[in-house]
């Protein structure tokens, strides 16, 4: 175990300083600290709310470039590797294709944790600077985005091991816009007078992603109390969800045909 | 070496032409597309018609959990339509009620928009209804403020005539934290008569002194100017009163009311709000007009009727009988 630890940290300190050299984290990075501070702008339209207008566009940058971030610069990362042929070096080494794979997924998050950090930082100071309040709920809010980034690093290294960037970009996408949707269709399959439409709704819900577990977005900035519980519950669901891609995403990269 | 130097060199200075040559198509790009833009400028009356305003339901659905942030973007575009000059149609006003529909259904936990609602959805009985739903549901978010009764209640007096709901919807409200000491008596006033102009004064300066933008506290000094001059001419009417059975005849002229072996009234009120600056003034005075036989001021050149204008007065009467039609014609 802890030979393995030794063998994915290496690997993933090296994802970080190959993702840090992505021109499109930084690209990325300023368009969502700009946007952060050009909610001061949009706020300034509105004659009532302003704070709550400037702290909702903040956390809403926040999620969509983290998101971004996540899904674009992940993409490609493996399949850099295997383009480059430098994965034929690595996995020469003692170094399975699981801690290969599990390296590339905690550099990764480590990179866009890191970002999530930046941007937080940035939203901290432009609340602060436009006196709109600060409490634990914006911490609790930016640490679920935390957690649902790390399922979303997750589905993009499943799709990464075994798709093409373009692709996997394109699953993945859909995957997060599926996983805010999950919820709905569940009401909705619900309401459905067919049996079967009830139960593969049902089906859908439990396969898929329930992101909107991870957005407490609205409660923090309206000051509406988070229970421990469900922040407890939204992390042990994220990291459950992580383990199972993550087990998928190693089944399927063992297999895979890399020559 | 230097034919090397020389050959960096070239490839240099191909590279910074090639450079030159992407920034000036660029900028042309951008020059072109910024003409064919000012083509077409925006019409102020598009924008209207131009903001597609999506079911609620539908909205939540794609919004795929950024909510509050759509929620924004149409509580940002409701602003833009009913501020500046433009004036409320019934048509815009359903629009306004769409929008605020879309705004509280993303993000029921909004605060003013409900009672945004409440001042603007105000040309028809259906923009009324759609603002009292609306506030309903902001009551149901917010239980505790008192504010969203208070607009639900003044609603429900001021536009449908429905004293008793009136009167209900205060009655909450006054047992609410910061709720005005007057509330009690307001809707116990509603609940045993009708309605009246100090009721009306009441609620607008309450509306007043909450309101926030110029255009809706403006709307309501208006209203309270109305009240006041109202409020002056019923003392006149009762002046006139004594000096028929004083006289045995009618006045003829308003005057007659401060002259005379005995005069009823020292002086006459001012035909002006008081409210109005000096340099506004217009040397209005208190007639007999001829076509109804009352005393107006020429301020305003007609009497309010009761607690509303006349034409709101008729209107929400008008909208009382047509609900009263519709629920016959239901039965």
């Amino acid at each position: 175990m802890t030979g393995s630890l030794h063998r994915i940290w290496p690997i993933a300190t090296n994802t970080v300083r190959e993702a840090v050299r992505h021109r499109l984290l930084y690209t990325l990075l300023f368009f969502a600290v700009t946007m952060i501070g050009f909610a001061v702008l949009i706020a300034s339209l509105s004659y009532v709310e302003g704070e709550r207008i400037i702290q909702d566009i903040g956390l809403a940058s926040i999620r969509l470039f983290s998101v971004g971030i996540a899904i674009f610069v992940g993409i490609g990362l493996i399949h850099g590797e295997v383009d480059r042929r430098t994965i034929y070096t690595i996995l020469a080494k003692p170094v399975t294709r699981a801690e290969f794979l599990l390296g590339k997924f905690f550099g990764l998050l480590l990179t866009v944790w890191l970002q999530l950090l930046l941007m937080g930082l940035a939203f901290v100071l432009v609340s602060l600077s436009v006196g709109a309040p600060l409490d634990w709920g914006y911490a609790a809010a930016l640490f679920l985005v935390g957690i649902e980034l790390m399922v979303i690093v997750a589905v993009a290294t499943l799709f990464s091991s075994f798709s093409t960037p373009m692709l996997s970009a394109f699953f993945t996408l859909g995957i997060y816009a599926l996983g805010h949707l999950s919820r709905n269709l569940y009401f909705l399959g619900q309401e459905a007078e067919v049996d079967s439409v009830r139960r593969a709704a049902t089906l859908l819900y439990r396969v898929l992603p329930d992101l909107e577990t991870f957005n407490v977005s609205i409660q923090a900035v309206h000051g509406l109390p988070i229970p421990a519980s469900e922040v407890a519950w939204a992390v042990l669901y994220g990291l459950a969800y992580t383990t199972a891609l993550l087990s998928l995403a190693i089944y399927i990269f063992h297999r895979r045909d890399l020559e | 070496m230097p034919v090397i130097e020389e050959g960096a060199s070239r490839r240099r200075g191909a590279r910074f032409r090639q450079g030159l040559l992407g920034l000036g198509v660029g900028l042309l790009g951008l020059f072109v597309a910024d003409a064919v833009h000012l083509r077409n400028p925006p019409l102020a009356g598009e924008s209207l018609g131009d903001v597609f305003v999506p079911d609620p339901a539908v909205a939540g659905l794609v919004s795929l959990g950024f909510g509050a942030v759509v929620s924004d973007f149409y509580w940002l575009q409701a602003i833009q339509a009913a501020g500046g000059d433009v004036r409320i149609t019934p048509e815009l006003g359903a629009h306004l009620g769409q929008l605020i529909d879309v705004v509280t259904t993303l993000n029921p936990w909004v605060d003013h928009p409900y009672r945004f609602a409440g001042i603007w959805l105000t040309q028809s009985e259906q923009n009324v209804r759609t603002a009292n739903r609306l506030l309903r549901r902001g009551i149901e978010k917010h239980p505790d403020d008192w504010r969203n009764h208070y607009y639900l209640g003044f609603n429900h007096f001021f536009y449908l005539l429905e004293n008793a709901e009136a009167a209900e919807v205060l009655e909450g409200a006054s047992r609410l934290a910061g709720a005005p000491r007057y509330l009690p008596r307001l809707a116990a006033r509603l609940k045993s008569e009708s309605a009246d102009l100090e009721v009306a004064s009441v609620f607008l300066q309450e509306l007043l002194r909450g309101a926030q933008g110029e255009a809706a506290r403006e709307s309501y000094r208006s209203a309270l100017d109305e009240i006041e001059i109202e409020q002056r001419a019923r003392q006149l009417d009762g002046a006139r009163v004594r000096f028929r059975e004083l006289e045995g005849r009618d006045i003829e002229t308003v005057d007659e009311l401060t002259r005379g072996a005995t005069p009823l009234l020292g002086a006459l009120p001012s035909p002006e709000p008081s409210s109005l600056p000096a340099s506004l003034r217009r040397g209005s005075e208190w007639i007999v007009d001829p076509s109804d036989n009352r005393i107006v001021s020429t301020y305003y050149g007609k009497r309010y009727q009761l607690h509303v204008p006349a034409s709101d007065r008729e209107r929400a009467e008008g909208w009382a009988r047509e609900k009263e039609l519709r629920e016959a014609a239901g039965r």
